[in-house]
């Protein structure tokens, strides 16, 4: 009895392993609502930063405006790095 | 004939399990090493973790092996090993799914959880008979 239900368990995961790059969640229907954000974000190119104010990695207060003048890249990373 | 399988299985397994542990293992005294390169994308933190999980996987890979050698003791460890399999099938599933280790693995996470629930039913299904003792 047992077997057969680690056996159910275990061939409903493969099925979901094997149905997921078709899956309309994820990560590829996660990219697909994304690209179409995309045409609403490619309205700020060429637009004026606003003023944003951060804290550096010593907790130093920067703003923005303090680089004015200055070649500025900014990134945006999601997780910090283990 | 289902007794050689399962050896095979465990066999092969517990290597598995022995490699990887010690790879995490030396990984982590690897990136200790005045101005090394990490072979993983991780910091102190990432390592100590992998260093615990190299560890593990030494002693899990060590008893999976000794349930090779020894049917009795493979019955025992079949089902926590297939169960542990299961678990590291999800949450590489999810870990697909979230899309955040996309970038670097792309599809390993998901062909690694495939080979994992295989692996696991292979378990399930070889898992040996309990021995008849007799007075």
């Amino acid at each position: 009895m047992m077997r057969w239900l680690a056996t159910a368990v275990i061939l409903a995961l493969f099925a979901l392993n094997l149905w997921m790059p078709s899956s309309p969640l994820g990560r590829r229907g996660s990219e697909r609502v994304a690209r179409a954000h995309v045409p609403a974000l490619t309205a700020w190119v060429g637009q004026t930063l606003p003023a944003l104010a951060f804290e550096d990695l010593d907790g130093r207060a920067v703003s923005t405006v303090d680089l004015l003048g200055h070649p500025l890249l900014l990134v945006f990373e999601r997780s910090v790095d283990w | 004939m289902k007794a050689g399988a399962f050896r095979l299985v465990a066999g092969a397994t517990g290597l598995l399990f022995l490699g990887s542990g010690l790879a995490l293992f030396v990984a982590f005294f690897a990136y200790q090493r005045p101005g090394s390169e990490p072979a993983l994308p991780m910091g102190p933190l990432g390592h100590y973790f992998a260093a615990f999980a190299g560890c593990a996987l030494l002693g899990w890979g060590g008893a999976v092996l000794a349930g090779a050698r020894d049917l009795a003791t493979g019955r025992l460890l079949a089902p926590v090993t297939a169960t542990a399999l299961v678990a590291m099938a999800v949450y590489r599933m999810l870990g697909w799914f979230m899309g955040d280790y996309y970038a670097w693995a792309g599809e390993t996470l998901r062909y690694e959880a495939a080979l994992f629930l295989a692996l696991a039913l292979a378990f399930v299904w070889l898992r040996p008979a309990p021995e008849r003792r007799y007075a």
